[in-house]
């Protein structure tokens, strides 16, 4: 069952990037949502650069 | 199809390639231990338990009678999981930051542990070597095949499959020729795509989140796919000597 988990969320590090990211973009969605998936795909990326290095 | 339709068949055919190349390699072990017969035969269980799997998942979601944007967008967050998760695995392999997935290697440590096991080990080793790797094939078929066509998601991944058992059959080896790790980050770049435009186009709305409707997926794409390869160099460039990760 862990192992299922593991495959569908990952570990704790890929949860919260996602989380931070879509929360972000839906923040900004409120005041410029046209600029809240660039965001989203920004701190995505981000997340990956922090963990690749 | 339309193209995010084909754009979504190509992502799973080649998503379950890589994941039934590395169940090949297991029931290859098996199959020198055990027989042909019986290593075929825990495959056989380990997918007819994944094809049911698909069956009533797929079924219980298009049954569903939950807002179609709301589906949309939590199969969004499960892309965005998995597809983070696969992009990072393979930037930090083209950085050298983790070793490569070596199948031979794969082959040799299975084939070791399984001297040390009996005949019905073995078979378990095999299932659960399908089953494990047909899961990670399930949960993209079940994402996917919900908004694009469950029959396109799951024949892709029956292409796959035939595919890969076709050219293992043939070589009697682990396929260790397939390049996994750039498979891998192509696949993760198109997954993150979907994920993000459905994610997003969910919470916002996607004619505006993305007035650029499907071609974004394709800008989406462009854009994963030239930031990974970026981090991938700096962080390759930035690596210690010798300093490779832990295995996964």
């Amino acid at each position: 069952m862990r192992k299922v988990l593991q495959l569908i969320f990952g570990d704790p590090r890929n949860v919260t990037s996602v989380a931070l990211a879509l929360l972000a973009a839906y923040g900004l969605s409120r005041v410029a949502p046209a600029a809240s998936g660039a965001l989203l795909v920004l701190i995505l990326i981000a997340a990956a650069a922090i963990q690749a290095f | 199809m339309s193209a995010a339709q084909w754009g979504g068949a190509s992502a799973i055919f080649l998503a379950s390639a890589v994941e039934w190349v590395e169940a090949f390699t297991i029931v290859l072990a098996v199959a020198l231990t055990i027989g042909w017969r019986r290593a075929t035969g825990a495959a056989a269980a380990a997918l007819a338990l994944i094809a049911i799997l698909v069956a009533v998942t797929g079924a219980g979601l298009e049954a569903a009678e939950a807002d179609i944007d709301l589906i949309r967008a939590a199969i969004g967050v499960f892309l965005l999981l998995f597809g983070l998760r696969w992009y990072v695995k393979a930037v930090r392999r083209f950085a050298g930051r983790t070793p490569l997935h070596d199948e031979a290697l794969e082959f040799a440590q299975t084939r070791e542990h399984l001297e040390q096991s009996e005949g019905r080990a073995a078979w378990v080793i095999a299932f659960k070597g399908v089953l494990l790797e047909g899961l990670e094939v399930w949960l993209l078929v079940v994402a996917l095949g919900h908004a694009l066509s469950y029959a396109a998601a799951a024949g892709s991944a029956l292409a796959s499959l035939v595919a890969v058992i076709g050219v293992g059959f043939a070589l009697q080896a682990p396929l260790t020729r397939v390049p996994e790790n750039s498979l891998k980050f192509l696949v993760s770049c198109a997954i993150l795509s979907f994920g993000s435009f459905w994610a997003v186009g969910g919470i916002v709305g996607e004619q505006v989140a993305w007035p650029l409707g499907d071609v974004t997926l394709l800008l989406l794409f462009a854009a994963y796919a030239v930031a990974g390869r970026v981090v991938a160099r700096a962080a390759r460039a930035s690596r210690p000597d010798g300093a490779l990760g832990v295995r996964t």
